[in-house]
């Protein structure tokens, strides 16, 4: 890593405002990613962290505020060319629909390599395989999407987003459209990708999970950033009532329901 | 040509007059009609799927001064008879250019029905292929697009693939449609096989027997149309869509 590390930002939001028209969705977000760090955002439906997270990529593009990703303001992008310079350097998984459906399990995962980057079809074949090993696939790289699971189809956008090699990847409630025995390995894929080091902003439901893999956490309500601080401090002494509310209804819930998600994480607790 | 004694006489047994089998002047108008109706159909397939995908681009392209007209276009085209189109066409505008570039008139009564009938069914085509354009999930796009991939790329690897397979079935039942419209060749006079079949029963009086003929020919070609399409469709099916 390079010795900048907690001076410069990977991500870094500033006074972010975005509508669709006359719903205000973005009000002034601030936010910061270091390199190799975990964030994760929570908060209620329609608060707006889909709209962020497309923010980072140039999806969507906000009518105030800064947003730079390393060295680009991608505030400023104009052309195509540099919206495509960015998005490879950026992945993205969403919550449902993230893979081509008429294309087979590696054709998903080497048709951005070679038509994007110009890789080598062999190379990028032979890469796809080796990602579709770390998402425990190996043996669906002739299957189609179709014929996956939910869990399944997740993992494979995962790898899918590998295969770029990105700098940092956004998480868009990767489980929320999965029952919960295969939200398990979705979130355990995502965790050895922490453990790795890669860069990873997070957008989930998952609170148990959030606290456990996070180095920050943001809670975000109505289109701002209520509060923000460490996993432990957050979920343990959040200083907003707005954020001790929000915890109560989603751990009370999330607490009754779910057995611990993954061995390992349930021992460090 | 004595299976062709053959089957006259045979069904002449069951009381049919396919008399005119045997002379040769009029049998080869009969099969020259039926050459005249294949041409019109693949001519009016390719020309209809042209204007189809030419329609729907400019329905979805999201620019009001371009969508606006189309829509009107497709309004007033599929809310019309296709015969009174073709009548308008061919008696009025092909009249007006006469007039105007006089007897070098370029456009025969085939050329005006291949652009009636591409016109006419170009709009049902552009109406599935929106369809079909608009039942990609826009998360998607949105995957191609955060996957680096540029405009281009994007409609033609994800947004066309996977619109043409949610469009083909409509696009199938278009075309077999097209194939029996072809007949209203024979109201202006082109040559085709029922225009073909009206001469010969003027003279004859065997209506039901040229009818059958039509029938069967015409079945004959939607029906491989109809295998075409499903041939289509079980080469292009995504494992996990349909059945
Ligand atoms: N394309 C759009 N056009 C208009 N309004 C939109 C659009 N996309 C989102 N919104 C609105 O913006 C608000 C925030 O949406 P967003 O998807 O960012 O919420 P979210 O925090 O991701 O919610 P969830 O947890 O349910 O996914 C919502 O009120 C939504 O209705
Ligand atoms: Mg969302």
């Amino acid at each position: 890593m390079p010795s900048n590390d907690s001076c410069a930002p990977l991500i870094a939001l500033r006074d972010l405002h975005l509508s669709f028209a006359d719903t205000r969705v973005l009000r002034g977000i601030d936010l910061d990613v270091q390199r190799g760090q975990a964030v994760s955002i929570i908060g209620p439906s329609g608060s707006g962290k889909s709209t962020l997270l497309r923010c980072i990529t140039g999806l969507l593009r906000p009518q105030r505020g800064q947003i730079r990703v390393g060295d680009t303001a991608v505030h400023e992008l104009r052309s195509d060319a540099e919206f495509i310079a960015l998005r490879k350097r950026v992945g993205f998984v969403f919550q449902q629909y993230n893979l081509f459906p008429h294309l087979s399990v590696l054709e998903n995962l080497t048709i951005a390599p070679c038509k994007v980057l110009g890789r080598e079809r062999r190379e990028a074949q032979d890469e796809a395989r080796r990602l579709l090993g770390k998402v425990r696939l190996e043996h669906k790289e002739h299957a189609y999407p179709g014929e996956l699971s939910g869990g399944q189809q997740q993992r494979v956008a995962i790898a899918r987003a590998l295969a770029m090699r990105p700098e940092l990847i956004l998480f868009d409630e990767v489980t929320s459209a999965l029952d919960p025995e295969t939200v398990g390995e979705v979130l355990r894929t995502i965790r050895e990708l922490i453990e790795e080091g890669m860069t990873c902003v997070l957008v989930t439901h998952e609170m148990r999970f959030a606290e456990e893999i996070s180095d920050a956490v943001y809670f975000t309500e109505h289109g701002v950033i209520v509060e923000h601080g460490s996993p432990r401090q957050l979920f343990n002494e959040p200083r907003s009532p707005r954020t001790r509310a929000f915890l109560q209804h989603a751990l009370g819930r999330g607490e009754r329901e779910r057995r611990p998600l993954v061995p390992a994480g349930a021992a460090a607790r | 040509m004595s299976w062709l004694d053959a089957f006259v006489q045979w069904t002449g047994w069951l009381g049919l007059d396919y008399r005119f089998l045997l002379d040769a002047y009029e049998r080869g108008s009969f099969v020259a009609g039926a050459w005249v109706t294949l041409q019109l159909c693949l001519c009016t397939m390719a020309g209809s799927l042209a204007v189809g995908v030419a329609l729907a681009a400019a329905l979805v392209s999201g620019r009001p001064w371009l969508a606006g007209p189309t829509r009107l276009f497709v309004e007033v085209t599929r809310n019309t008879p296709t015969l009174v189109q073709l009548y308008c066409a061919f008696l009025v505008l092909n009249m007006l250019i006469s007039e105007v570039i006089g007897g070098a008139n370029p456009f025969t009564p085939f050329a005006w029905v291949v652009i009636v009938i591409s016109l006419h069914k170009g709009v049902f085509h552009a109406e599935a292929l929106r369809a079909g354009i608009e039942a990609v999930p826009q998360v998607t796009l949105e995957a191609a697009t955060s996957l680096g991939f540029s405009r281009r790329q994007r409609l033609w690897r994800v947004e066309l693939p996977l619109a043409v397979r949610f469009a083909l079935p409509s696009l199938v039942n278009n075309l077999i449609e097209l194939v029996k419209m072809t007949a209203l060749a024979s109201a202006i006079a082109v040559g085709d096989i029922t225009y073909a079949s009206i001469l010969i029963w003027t003279q004859r009086d065997n209506v039901l027997e040229l009818m059958i003929l039509i029938l069967l020919f015409f079945g004959l070609l939607s029906f491989v149309v109809n295998c075409l399409g499903r041939g289509l469709e079980a080469r292009l099916r995504m494992p996990g869509y349909g059945h």
